[in-house]
């Protein structure tokens, strides 16, 4: 009775001759690499119908795509050329730029503020309140982000009149929802011991958050911080063209007047701050950096 | 002696010790009474000295709101055509401007440009206007140069994201594993072989995730093009605003938050799909 399973068996658990082996592994590959091309060809076709429909939807002049650049470049040497500098080297000009850069340390300043506690509910390991909290505070921040800055500044303006109070609270949700995310990230990131650790010995979330959250990210933060204050300046210079102060609206200004020249200078000027500000964060963020380590 | 000797020293250590740490904190106390002065004077400027309180009203907001909050939903039928516009424009525009970030990314990478030094800080020129003009000034000038119009809007963003496409490229193309670089070489390889055969393969996860990235951020982007006259939802809320219907305006904004929600899942997924 058992000799005859077991002598049954024994020819399946011979193992297969190697080349046989090879033979499978190889037609297995090759299916992989047919389906894997299959796919990529339908893929590309796919994306061309796309293309295809799109440019056929969007109505768009092809024909006019090539010659884009030369009369891009024609634009900008008749009407654009020369830049009328003495635009921009007044007095009301130079306090717009100051205004600009006031409006986006406030706004850094209170986005921070809001963006930091929004964070610590969003963030899925630490957060106070899981359950209502947590989801409630990510779709906030996802709400800030997702409605362009210059949409914002357009309904405040609505709501609150023209000026530079109008252009920062804009700002100010931009921000929130710009560095939210990123400080969320941060959060979401750190070591989970010493939070079970104080959560243990009987520590409150705030006592949490202190004790245990805030050392571990705070380097990160002041990096976001920075980093947001130059992405914000950037916007700030722009939000004027909406009527919310600041460089923008002497844009707005010599665009409605169609002073291609003013438009030229003003243009180069912005360049020059956002430039400026750029290399400041960088700056400020490779400094942070070296602090630390 | 010797005793007397070695606690002197030590207390004098001990004096230095506390006057550093007494004049690092003076340095942090300082920095953050600095920045609250800034701030400070910052806030009074736009909350005092440029704001006209007399014209804003508790009365005044909550009316505005209220116009705001009556949503025109009958508006939604006719925006679902200006929403696919703004979807199809920004999937455009990241296509044209990955097309035209590679070049610039293969000049601006140390390591495979093929014209030395100058090249390489002439691509990273280019990379960092491309991202310091903010899109609403790249679609003034592009509405300029090709007229009212979703092309204007396309081109605005591809010359948009051409800096963020092209300088994480650049990157992944400088820490490219040498490796295979290496060996093409060895074999006789030239040049336009190794990039597309050592380099770019080694590239192309990165290229698709920051493509993808860039798609998302487009999208948001899309919908103020309209704004200046290029195109998409932005151009159905300019109408609205013209005409202060402030509830339709409404409607824009909640279109405007659904198709960027979309976006994000769709974004979230395609990541996924390729990592």
């Amino acid at each position: 009775m058992r000799a005859r399973p077991s002598s049954e068996a024994a020819p399946e658990a011979a193992p297969p001759a190697p080349g046989a082996r090879l033979a499978e592994v190889a037609a297995r590959r090759d299916r992989a690499r047919r389906d894997r091309t299959l796919g990529g060809f339908l893929a590309l076709l796919a994306g061309l119908a796309l293309l295809g429909f799109a440019l056929d939807l969007l109505a768009i002049p092809l024909d006019r795509l090539p010659g884009v650049a030369g009369r891009m470049a024609e634009v900008l040497a008749t009407r654009y050329w020369p830049p009328r500098l003495s635009h921009v080297a007044e007095r009301g000009y130079l306090r717009a730029v100051f205004d600009t850069l006031q409006m986006s340390i406030v706004a850094a300043a209170l986005g921070m503020a809001l963006a930091a506690p929004l964070a610590w509910l969003a963030a899925f390991n630490v957060s106070p309140a899981p359950r209502l909290g947590q989801p409630l505070a990510r779709l906030l921040l996802t709400a800030f982000r997702s409605v362009h800055e210059m949409i914002w500044t357009i309904l405040l303006v609505t709501v609150l009149g023209f000026g530079m109070l109008a252009g920062t609270l804009a700002l100010t949700l931009f921000c929130a929802g710009f560095a939210g995310k990123l400080l969320a990230e941060a959060v979401e990131a750190i070591d989970p011991g010493p939070v079970e650790a104080l959560r243990a010995a009987g520590a409150g979330p705030l006592q949490v958050f202190f004790w245990a959250v805030l050392p571990q990210v705070r380097v990160a933060w002041a990096g976001a911080a920075i980093y947001t204050w130059d992405v914000v300046f950037r916007a700030a210079t722009v939000v004027g063209f909406f009527g919310a102060g600041g460089m923008g609206s002497y844009l707005r200004e010599s665009v409605q007047r169609i002073e291609s020249q003013e438009v030229a200078a003003i243009l180069l000027t912005i360049v020059a701050v956002v430039l400026a500000a750029e290399l400041l964060s960088g700056w400020a963020r490779a400094r942070l950096a070296r602090a630390v380590a | 002696m010797l005793a007397g000797a070695t606690l002197d020293a030590l207390e004098a250590r001990a004096d230095r010790l506390d006057a550093a740490r007494l004049r690092s904190r003076a340095v942090t106390v300082a920095a953050w009474a600095a920045a609250a002065l800034l701030v400070g004077a910052s806030l009074w400027t736009i909350v005092v000295a440029d704001t006209d309180w007399s014209r804003i009203t508790g009365e005044s907001v909550l009316r505005s709101l209220g116009r705001f909050a009556r949503v025109d939903l009958r508006l939604l039928p006719e925006l679902a055509r200006p929403a696919l516009d703004t979807a199809l424009m920004a999937t455009l525009a990241t296509l044209l401007g990955a097309a035209m970030a590679l070049p610039i990314a293969w000049l601006g990478a140390a390591n495979a440009t093929p014209l030395g030094r100058p090249s390489v800080v002439f691509a990273r020129g280019l990379m960092t206007v491309s991202r310091s003009v903010h899109e609403i000034v790249w679609g003034l000038l592009f509405v300029a140069a090709a007229g009212l119009g979703t092309l204007a809007g396309i081109l605005a963003m591809a010359v948009r994201s051409i800096g963020f496409i092209s300088k994480t490229v650049a990157e992944a193309i400088e820490d490219a594993d040498p490796g295979p670089i290496e060996a093409m070489r060895a074999v006789g390889a030239n040049r336009t072989q190794i990039l597309f055969w050592a380099i770019l393969p080694q590239v192309v996860p990165v290229l698709l995730g920051n493509v993808i990235f860039e798609w998302d951020v487009n999208i948001r982007r899309s919908t103020v093009m309209g704004l200046v006259g290029a195109g998409g939802l932005g151009l159905a809320m300019h109408r609205q605003m013209a005409a202060y219907e402030y509830g339709g305006v409404s409607a824009v904004v909640l279109v405007v938050l659904g198709l960027i929600l979309l976006g994000e899942l769709a974004s979230h997924h395609a990541r996924k799909a390729i990592v």
